[in-house]
């Protein structure tokens, strides 16, 4: 028996990696870019630069920019490339329109045709007609420049590196860094941080003090020295603000003062509690607005661009381990650094993150909601079922032939045939609507003012609520197991011990409840497997007709808003729970029935 | 019952038996007849109009270049229908003589239709033949009623075409007849009627855009029809190769099938298909896809126990030892014996696909508007409940053809099922 379990537990696996493949194919069948979806008709060149970066972040917290199953990027030079894209990005639309023409006088040319290279790779629709075309050159001018700034976006961290190498160098012209900071701000998102994630961890403290410390090194010839006794009192304050729980402190930050940020980040950068380190890295983050620069204007004075160009050096040594894996990780990064790894990744250890809608929600809690409300919904639903099927079905088998199995049978076929939805509308039309009647509400599990009452009238409300949902839900299913029901007690009642046992003299009553119930039970109990998914997935049609927010709804609103986290955490719970229920069912086989012994079979898994 | 009776013979001596299986298999011929007959039944296109100068037949020429694909299939299944009628009887005499068997008759005659069809679109494709919709800009019953003396045309016995929108009668009420004047605000009284089929009530109601629902539904009754049948032909055809294929060779392709065939079962169905369509796009023929290719898995288990059955069987091993190769013998000798779970559950499959459908469009995942669906009048309803017309008649209609196909089902499942042959 232990050994069955075992062996079904391996064969899982296989299913769920087919699982996780048939939920890959699904997301990548989504026609374009599931967020670009979201951020609307903006348009890729034209959005703002907050939408624009809340894109770049989702994009890359849900992994999209990965290749999709192998990942061989870190092996690729992107120098040549990279350089190409800082090049168009330095330039204004007019610049680049006349480098266009010049490119479309001498293709050939060893500089011109790198570059012309480059072009082509970035994928413009009908790149080489509108080349050839003057007329078009000023609008695929335009078209260039947003799509070498996509284009950096999408090498992300790969294109730092040689970005970083060209920074590095004395020779190159000024003007041309300007390209390379261009490109750089458009890979990196966010390159520094101020302060501590919440709980603090000492893991930021590298980043956090490198990236003040290079604040302090321009800042600190311009702040005002601090006297002892002001010294002594800040202190005292600042030993007090470590007490305070978050909402105090942040409240407690609006009031200290600029004049004494020396003393801050002297705390900061000498202090060895995490703590400390912590509370005056959020003072630091109230008192200067904008700490580091990095990104210019195209006409920067030649101080500013070196500043900035310091200012990125600092960042990529912050950040080495990101940029300059060592081999072995680059081995790894080719399997797990990809749209698949991270996928199956997420899903194993059911961290389903964030949905893509405006809200931002977390998948979890939205399936969990939604779980709430259409679980006791089902579990109604499903006890209604098995109170009515079974024994109507064992009725019907007990009077075999007799008018009582015909009309048994006849109303059961009749309910098979109304979809629960059609069920459910014309229920909404008599009962509810109110030009027949008007005994149930139209809409909702709850009335609008439901939450004021005690919870005997919350309850009952409740119910008179959930009595048509319920009952839309049970119609179908209930004709199905009944039938099921009196075929398993039909199979029994023509068995020989039930032969013998009638031949004893047993009473009839007898011979049914307790040598052919029992024996007829069994089948039925198959029929548990999909108890469980039933109880989590609720029905999408039954939802939308009565306003119900459960499973059903949540899916339905997912596909129709693309929210590919929930809908890809949806389809996945489903499948797992459909496995363990069908395992469950096996196991609760073999323990009803002792004839049934799965560990004497070879091969029938 | 004889001992020359073949199997389908004992089969069909058990399903008479069975008299509601009965009546609903001969009600599948009504309800063909009248998916056939749509645009002979309800049309704004006149058969012929006379405009006092020469004679059109623009009904013909509407009736081979419908809007919708699926309309084109009935079509032609519409203009192939008289010719199958007439070959069909010759053909059956002839074969009669040379003493083919009931069976084997019947099986070419409704094959005799399929390429009557066949040939009639291949027709339609060559250049030339096909008339074109020449017509298609003019409202014939508007242009008869302003010049209604020199007029002769005759229509359809229902005047409405599926799609012909009428806002002035939107949301009326079954039997609603347009009436020829109003009362204008000045208080006289003005002609309301614009077309010469106003006068003409309509049976069922109207919709939100004073579409006749009983013409749509008319017209619906087609797509149902077609995503049941195409739908399950599909699943049923992956699911019998791919279920025999495992039992037969068993082994690691079946392990691997099976393994398929439960990820496939895994997902709940209706989700998965609401997913692939509202990711794939709506059409009726994107619909039916994914509905055939989410279906399989049922069929092909069935199909792969049975298989694995019948593979132990002596005949097997003769076929065998007469070079037989595996697809024949998989082919003609194996499923033959083995695919009576896929016909049973095959009129079952064709109600779910039915249901499924009219859910999608419902959802307004499924056709699109102005596609005639049941589903999309009951998503009308859905809007307001006060117009019950949308509601009971599309759900009367879905519970019928539903019933009808599910009574075929469990009379053919009695009827197969050897422990109740008597």
């Amino acid at each position: 028996m232990l050994s069955y379990i075992v062996r079904r537990l391996f064969l899982i696996l296989p299913t769920l990696f087919g699982v996780t493949v048939v939920s890959f194919c699904i997301m990548q069948l989504a026609p374009g870019d599931p967020l670009l979806m979201q951020l609307g008709a903006t348009g890729l060149a034209g959005q703002g630069t907050q939408t624009r970066e809340a894109y770049l972040l989702q994009k890359r917290d849900l992994k999209l920019d990965r290749p999709l199953i192998l990942n061989l990027r870190y092996s690729l030079d992107h120098f040549q490339a990279v350089r190409q894209a800082a090049h168009f990005l330095m330039a204004d639309e007019s610049e680049i329109a006349r480098q266009l023409n010049l490119l479309a006088k001498s293709p050939n040319d060893p500089e011109n045709r790198a570059a012309l290279r480059f072009l082509r790779g970035l994928g413009i629709p009908r790149f080489r007609q509108r080349l050839a075309d003057a007329r078009e050159r000023p609008r695929l001018a335009k078209a260039v420049a947003a799509y070498a700034r996509v284009y950096c976006e999408d090498v992300g961290v790969h294109g730092v590196p040689p970005l970083i190498d060209l920074l590095r160098r004395r020779d190159i012209d000024p003007h041309e860094k300007i390209g390379v900071i261009h490109a750089l701000n458009a890979m990196v998102v966010q390159p520094f941080v101020y302060t501590y994630s919440y709980p603090p961890k000492d893991a930021d403290t590298a980043k956090v003090v490198g990236a003040w410390r290079q604040w302090w090194r321009r800042a600190e010839p311009l702040t005002r020295r601090l006297s002892d006794e002001r010294r002594a009192e800040l202190t005292a304050h600042f030993r007090g603000m470590l007490e305070l729980d978050r909402a105090a402190l942040f409240e407690e930050l609006d009031y200290i003062d600029p004049a004494d940020t020396r003393f801050y980040i002297e705390t900061l950068l000498s202090s060895t509690s995490l703590h400390e380190r912590a509370v005056a890295a959020m003072a630091l983050r109230r008192l200067v607005r904008n700490p580091l620069r990095l990104d210019v204007p195209p006409d920067a004075p030649r101080e500013l661009i070196e500043e900035v160009a310091d200012n990125w050096l600092v960042h990529y040594d912050l950040n080495r381990t990101l940029y300059e894996p060592p081999l072995w990780q680059r081995c790894l990064y080719c399997f797990t650094d990809t749209q698949y790894a991270h996928m199956v990744w997420r899903l194993v250890t059911f961290q389903f993150g964030r949905s893509a809608t405006k809200t931002r929600e977390f998948v979890a809690t939205k399936i969990w909601n939604a779980v709430l409300v259409s679980a006791p919904l089902m579990l109604m639903a499903e006890v209604v079922i098995y109170l009515i099927a079974i024994p109507a079905g064992i009725a019907a088998a007990v009077y075999r032939n007799t008018w009582i199995d015909r009309w048994i049978t006849f109303k059961l076929f009749l309910l098979y045939s109304i979809p629960p939805f059609v069920a459910g509308m014309l229920l909404l039309l008599f009962f509810c609507y109110g030009d027949y009647l008007k005994w149930f509400p139209m809409l909702g599990l709850h009335s609008p003012n439901a939450d004021s009452y005690a919870w005997g009238r919350y309850l009952l409300d409740y119910l008179w609520h959930a009595f048509l949902p319920v009952v839309c839900l049970s119609l179908f299913s209930l004709a199905g197991l009944a039938m099921y029901s009196r075929t398993a007690m039909l199979d029994v009642v023509s068995q020989d011990y039930i032969r013998t046992a009638r031949a004893k003299g047993l009473s009839e009553s007898k011979v049914i409840l307790k040598h052919a119930l029992r024996n007829a039970l069994i089948p039925i109990l198959t029929l548990f497997s999909s108890f469980l998914p039933a109880l989590l997935g609720g029905s999408v049609l039954v939802e939308y007709i009565f306003g119900i927010h459960g499973m059903g709804r949540l899916s339905w609103e997912s596909i129709e808003q693309k929210d590919y986290p929930t809908l890809m955490a949806l389809i996945y719970i489903d499948a797992i729970v459909v496995l363990l229920s069908i395992l469950l069912t096996d196991i609760l086989y073999t323990v009803v029935d002792p004839r049934i012994s799965f560990g004497t079979q070879d091969g029938q898994a | 019952m004889s001992r020359r009776d073949g199997y389908l013979d004992i089969v069909w001596s058990q399903f008479r038996k069975n008299t509601a299986a009965y009546i609903a298999l001969w009600l599948l011929v009504p309800l063909f007849c009248l998916a056939i007959f749509a645009p002979a039944l309800a049309s704004s296109v006149p058969f012929f109009y006379y405009d006092g100068h020469k004679i059109l037949w623009p009904w013909f020429r509407a009736l081979l270049n419908p809007e919708e694909t699926v309309d084109f299939w009935f079509n032609m299944a519409l203009v192939a229908f008289v010719p199958w009628v007439v070959a069909g009887v010759i053909a059956d005499r002839a074969w009669r003589r040379r003493g083919m068997g009931k069976w084997a008759r019947m099986s070419r005659v409704a094959a005799l239709y399929i390429c009557l069809i066949v040939l009639a679109s291949g027709m339609m494709t060559v250049p030339g033949i096909r008339p074109d919709n020449r017509y298609r800009a003019r409202t014939f019953p508007e242009e008869q009623f302003r010049n209604e003396k020199n007029v002769v045309a005759f229509y359809p016995p229902i005047p409405f075409g599926p799609t012909e929108q009428d806002i002035e009668s939107s949301v009326k009420p079954p039997m609603y007849r347009k009436p020829r004047f109003v009362t204008n605000p000045e208080g006289q009284e003005v002609l309301n009627w614009r077309k010469s089929n106003d006068g003409f009530p309509h049976i069922l109601g109207t919709d939100d855009v004073g579409r006749d629902v009983f013409v749509r539904m008319l017209y619906g009754l087609r797509i149902s029809l077609t995503v049941g049948f195409v739908a399950v032909g599909i699943y049923i055809t992956i699911g019998v190769v791919l279920g025999a294929i495992a039992g037969y060779f068993g082994g690691a392709v079946d392990i691997v099938i099976s393994r398929v065939i439960e990820v496939v079962i895994l997902f709940p169905s209706f989700f998965l298909i609401l997913t692939l369509v509202g990711l794939l796009g709506q059409s009726i023929y994107i619909i039916m896809v994914v509905i055939g290719v989410t279906g399989w898995p049922t069929i092909a288990r069935l199909i792969r126990g049975e298989v694995l059955k019948q593979r132990a069987i002596d005949y097997v091993q003769a076929a065998r030892a007469m070079g037989a190769s595996h697809s024949r013998i998989i082919f003609r000798h194996i499923l033959p014996n083995a695919i009576s779970p896929a016909l049973v559950a095959a009129p079952f499959g064709i109600a779910g696909a039915i249901i499924t459908e009219a859910g999608l469009s419902l959802l307004g995942f499924g056709v699109r508007l102005p596609a005639p669906s049941w589903g999309l009048i009951l998503r009308t309803g859905s809007e307001n409940y006060h117009y019950w017309w949308l509601v009971v008649f599309p759900s009367l209609a879905i519970f019928v053809t539903v019933t009808v196909f599910n009574l075929v089902g469990s009379g053919l499942r009695d009827a197969m099922d050897p422990r109740l042959r008597t």
